[in-house]
């Protein structure tokens, strides 16, 4: 790893972790990972291989290191993809964001992130006509007059009344499981999923919550299908930049464009009626 | 055997590790430095956008409404014949049950940036090759490129066939 060239940055520690000397990251072969301390912490970079992209292998890269060092430690994991110009940038980037940092490491201490996405169940039409007196109708309808418009009509009725009712059961699941975390965000929305939120739960507590979600997906398989991925980085509670509050992948707000008035750094557990959330940013 | 089919498909299957369900959060979540630069996502913002398209499409309603016209709809309502009707159908959505319909837009990206969970060489050729392409282009270009599908599948034939009818 050389210091005098740009630097692929991961994440960020306190200075006291060690890493083992075969840890690797992005590239092929895989590069080097090593620690820059900064103060109280260090910054974990390797060098930035050439043509970097978000191929799949470095992407994996990415999460895995930044999982492994997550279960011996807190992490800051960083948006994948983040480079700085020289060792000198990464420095001056750490050290005047320290405390908050630190901070932050200290609130991620023995906790992990669980990312929850609900969507509708498609085998499920039979239960929505059950349930559902206008899609019944309309399938009806058809049925006696067969016609394209009147089955794109009634697919689309079809389509809506299943997210619908996976809304409803996702919305259900959220206040349930809020309960058995810390914080909860929305991620940013995935086409196909009703609900994407990420909870930062307790390690002790990864287990029980795993099975809550278990339960409930048992018990309204035909509402709503979850599927559940942690322990992960906790990507979605790191200190975020203001600009970000309002961000959106397709039409990118100028720097210095007002702030959210709502942070997420308060967004402490959510009541059960009224989980603490934050509307997700909505591309495209 | 039919009911097993409807209980694995609906019921919730934690994964750890698999890329696809947390690529939005490596992507989109975790800390920005603003003097920090970013490496181009070009390719797979252009994914994203695509998949969105093909799970609100007209081909999908279709399809909805053909298992609608083959149900019974005096049957009983604990009937086990949803997964049978699926099963039997030509589109993508439904084969397999929800399970895999819910994987089936998720594929496609997996397919397409090489995210898929055969192994890293086998996709390599594959999952360069669309995030060359101009953001405009890249669909078009993916959708002719019949040869590169070796794990096509009747999903993605699904998808394309969905995209034509959103470009009619």
């Amino acid at each position: 790893m050389s210091t005098g060239s740009r630097l692929y940055v991961y994440g960020i520690v306190h200075a006291d972790r060690t890493l083992p000397p075969s840890t690797r990251g992005v590239g092929r072969p895989p590069a080097r990972v090593g620690l820059l301390p900064v103060g109280a912490l260090a910054a974990l970079v390797s060098d930035v291989p050439p043509d970097l992209r978000a191929r799949r292998r470095d992407l994996m890269a990415h999460q895995e290191l930044l999982t492994a060092l997550g279960t011996e430690g807190p992490v800051l994991p960083m948006r994948f993809g983040m480079v700085a110009e020289d060792a000198a940038a990464v420095e001056r980037a750490v050290r005047a964001a320290a405390p908050t940092h630190l901070a932050a490491l200290g609130r991620l201490e023995s906790r992990t992130e669980m990312n929850l996405k609900a969507m509708p169940v498609q085998s499920a039409v039979e239960a929505l006509v059950r349930d559902d007196a206008g899609v019944r109708r309309l399938a009806a309808d058809v049925r006696r007059r067969p016609s394209y418009e009147g089955n794109v009509r009634l697919g689309q009725a079809v389509a809506e009344g299943l997210a619908r009712r996976a809304t409803e059961a996702a919305d259900e699941a959220l206040r349930t499981l809020v309960r058995l975390a810390e914080e909860v965000v929305r991620g940013p929305e995935v086409p196909g999923c009703v609900l994407n939120a990420s909870f930062l739960v307790p390690q002790a507590r990864g287990e029980r919550f795993r099975a809550a979600v278990e339960q409930f997906a048992a018990a309204h398989q035909e509402r709503v299908e979850l599927r559940l991925t942690g322990p992960l980085p906790c990507y979605s509670f790191v200190p975020r930049e203001p600009e970000e509050f309002e961000e959106s992948r397709s039409s990118p707000k100028p720097p210095g464009s007002p702030a959210s008035p709502a942070s997420e750094e308060g967004e402490a557990p959510g009541s059960p009626d009224g989980p603490a959330v934050r509307p997700s940013a909505v591309g495209s | 055997m039919t009911t097993t089919t409807y209980n694995e498909a609906a019921v919730c299957v934690p994964r750890a590790g698999t890329l696809y369900d947390v690529l939005e959060l490596i992507l989109d979540r975790g800390m920005v430095i603003d003097i920090f630069v970013r490496v181009s996502l070009v390719g797979i913002e252009i994914l994203k956008i695509d998949a969105r398209i093909v799970v609100a499409s007209v081909d999908t309603y279709l399809r909805f409404a053909e298992v609608c016209n083959r149900l019974d709809l005096n049957q009983d309502a604990s009937s086990r014949t949803v997964p049978d009707l699926f099963a039997g159908m030509a589109g993508g959505v439904a084969r397999g049950g929800a399970k895999k319909a819910a994987k089936s837009v998720g594929g496609k990206v997996k397919d397409a940036i090489g995210m898929g969970d055969e192994d890293d060489d086998v996709e390599r050729e594959d999952y360069d090759a669309p995030d060359e392409e101009e953001p405009e282009e890249a669909p078009r270009a993916r959708r002719g490129s019949g040869s590169r599908s070796r794990t096509a599948s009747a999903s993605r034939a699904g998808s394309r066939a969905a995209r034509r009818t959103q470009e009619a």
